[in-house]
């Protein structure tokens, strides 16, 4: 029962996946007669006969040159030897091996405020359900009332305005050399760390506040369980009770929504890095948009869409692993 | 059916009901302090946009003296002037307050519609249109938002139309999944197997008998909706990624970050475009809590992570009910109804802030 329904959840994510493959594929050629045009678009001081040769040039470059169901297969075919494809920048570099310089930054971003978001807001969210009602909640309660109708770009821009430039604690824009020198020696740590303190501050901020108010919630509904009300009649003590029947049982819904979180984190990430100048994905991903480099484009998505499935797939397995019910009727 | 004139009739007595519950929904969420704030401050926004060209003092598109460069806030100019072209921001927020509202209620009441349609028709007629619809909601779940809208804002363009209907084609699958748990419900539910007995049509029993039962839902979700829709367009403005013809907040920002106000300590110039959309953000989120706590007074104050939890929980909810035999189903669909009733029954006085 278990195998087959774990074999049967793991088939449906090969199934998205393909699906989001394809409209990966198709989306950015809706309304493109031809991607070379998207590539080169006509300029004034050029003759139609030049214009055709360079078309022509790039057409057969990229491969446009066969029918798009020719090139949906070939893409397919690249795919399976991780080859995304190539970008339309100079020098028409491997979309993977851009994603891949990248990557390694915007993770730095999001792990880091994902980490602090979740150890803060944890303790935090504990605390206010602990003392609910008090004070502890009230700060809580209000903080995250304000906080939540704050998007994270206008946060940024005032610690930028604050922290960044009439205070000068932390760099506001992103030391443009930071990636080419980077090395593993504990003075270029540090520059990345201070490099990256307001982008992750701004975003960790949303964070810390979102993981709290779940905490809290999630601590108070394990507090009023029917499981809770027997340990207390067994006489168990206070701290027995807090620490291995509430805490461990209010932590599951947080730890398996991580993995959905990360991915969002990352996909939000775009706007945060534009203004910090960060050399993540986010960048990439609006450089790419610029100069219309759909190839690229594509690239990203499909990465972070990957990477959703991925997450989702193990939130599910997770489940099934904690709840053996879940998998007598599949209907999802 | 009966003659015109009866249908006409009917269809009137129809909108003044809907109009009059609409009226007692509005009065509970006043009752609320969080809901009074709410609505005070939504109707103000509101105003300000319909009256912008009366209510701003300068013309906000001016860019033609150059003497105003970079002023700070003084009685002329309520909120200072922009660094580089001198426009006065007063101005400029009042009718940025327009774009904000149109987007965010636009594109919040068409994923209500779309969301309940779609969700209601995936709970109800089940089958074929259930997993073709719920297909397409996993499928729209884990494709990340802000780079798809910007990708099809590259493709189609960035005409405000445009990005709404952008916002409502990836906005509703939510929505119609929460929809449908509910209609899964609903479907079990006594007056919905009398009126299947009495031979009502499938789309009868949808329209009139589960889709009211949905309602306050879609009332909420319209706000939320509404709320994330302004956030995320006023980020995607503040990319240079909106309509660039118009005045918006996170245009506001955008240029006042391109325009050097962080270097040369321009402060008014950030935080004024900041206050309105976190007011807007804020009235709407306050009416979307309020009513959510009207409908489910067990549970007190949410955020997003929360709903995420929700979301899960619903689908595992979901999971072990249909896991469950038909016996256990019914049982448990009674005693959710009997639950309903009697919270229905001590609603009206039970509600507290």
């Amino acid at each position: 029962m278990k195998k087959s329904y774990v074999i049967k959840r793991i088939l449906y994510s090969v199934f998205v996946f393909a699906v989001v493959i394809t409209l990966n594929f198709f989306i950015p050629r809706i309304g493109v007669e031809d991607p070379a045009e998207r590539y080169y678009p006509p300029q004034g001081n050029m003759s139609e006969i030049e214009y055709e040769i360079i078309k022509q040039a790039t057409r057969e470059q990229y491969g446009f040159d066969v029918s798009p169901w020719q090139q949906y297969l070939n893409y397919l075919e690249g795919l399976t030897h991780g080859d995304l494809g190539m970008s339309f920048r100079s020098g028409s570099p491997a979309v993977a091996d851009l994603i891949i310089d990248r990557l390694p930054w915007t993770l730095v971003l999001s792990v880091s405020t994902m980490l602090i978001g979740l150890i803060i807001g944890i303790m935090f969210g504990v605390i206010a359900a602990m003392k609910r009602g008090r004070w502890q909640d009230t700060v809580l309660l209000n903080a995250s009332t304000i906080m939540i109708a704050l998007p994270s770009f206008f946060i940024a821009l005032i610690l930028s305005f604050y922290l960044g430039f009439e205070y000068e604690i932390f760099p506001a824009y992103t030391d443009p050399n930071m990636v080419s020198n980077f090395e593993w020696t504990f003075a270029s740590l540090r520059n990345v760390a201070q490099n990256a303190a307001l982008p992750v501050l701004s975003m960790a901020v949303g964070s810390i506040i979102g993981y709290a108010q779940g905490t809290r919630n999630a601590v108070i509904a394990v507090t009023n369980e029917d499981f809770i009300l027997t340990a207390k009649a067994k006489g168990l003590k206070q701290n027995t009770i807090r620490y291995k029947h509430i805490l461990r049982n209010s932590m599951l819904p947080i730890v398996t929504s991580l993995g959905m979180s990360i991915s969002g984190l990352i996909g939000g990430q775009v706007v945060i890095e534009q203004i910090f100048n960060w050399n993540g994905m986010g960048t990439l991903f609006l450089e790419a948009n610029n100069m219309n480099d759909y190839p690229l484009m594509m690239g990203i998505m499909l990465l972070l869409s990957g990477f959703t499935i991925l997450a989702i797939l193990v939130t599910d397995l997770i489940y099934v692993l904690l709840d053996p019910r879940v998998t007598v009727g599949d209907k999802r | 059916m009966k003659n015109k004139l009866s249908i006409k009739h009917r269809i009137l007595q129809e909108i003044l009901k809907r109009l009059k519950n609409i009226g007692l929904f509005l009065k509970r969420i006043w009752s609320h302090k969080q809901g009074k704030i709410g609505l005070t401050v939504v109707t103000l926004l509101v105003l300000i946009a319909i009256f912008a060209p009366w209510i701003a003092p300068f013309d906000p598109y001016d860019v033609s003296d150059r003497t105003l460069k970079g002023l700070p806030p003084s009685t002329t100019h309520l909120l200072g002037t922009t660094l580089n072209t001198g426009q006065d921001i007063f101005s400029m927020l009042i009718y940025g307050t327009r774009i904000s509202l149109i987007v965010g209620v636009t594109s919040g009441i068409c994923i209500a519609l779309v969301g309940s349609i779609l969700g209601v028709m995936a709970g109800y007629i089940g089958g074929a249109v259930d997993s073709l619809i719920m297909r397409i909601v996993d499928i729209m779940l884990v494709i990340p938002t802000l780079p798809l809208v910007i990708v099809l804002t590259n493709v189609f363009g960035r005409d405000y139309w445009i990005i709404i209907l952008i916002f409502v084609a990836l906005g509703w699958t939510g929505l119609s999944r929460t929809i449908r748990s509910l209609v899964l419900v609903l479907k079990n539910s006594n007056y919905v197997k009398a009126a299947e007995l009495a031979g009502a049509s499938r789309w009868h029993i949808m329209i009139r008998h589960i889709l009211p039962g949905t309602s306050h839902l879609l009332i909420m979700s319209t706000a939320l909706s509404s709320a994330g829709i302004m956030v995320a367009e006023a980020g995607l403005s503040f990319l240079g990624l909106g309509d660039p013809t118009a005045i918006s907040w996170g245009k506001m920002l955008a240029d006042a970050q391109g325009g050097g106000a962080l270097l040369f300590g321009a402060w008014w110039w950030i935080i004024a475009p900041g206050v309105g959309i976190f007011l807007a953000v804020f009235s709407f989120m306050r009416i979307g809590i309020v009513m959510e706590e009207i409908l489910n007074p067990r549970m007190k104050q949410s955020s997003g992570v929360y709903k995420i939890f929700k979301n899960l929980n619903s689908a595992y909810v979901e999971d072990v009910f249909n896991s469950m035999d038909d016996n256990q189903k019914i049982g448990i669909t009674a005693a959710t109804e009997s639950k309903r009733k009697g919270k229905e029954e001590t609603d009206g006085t039970g509600i507290e802030t």
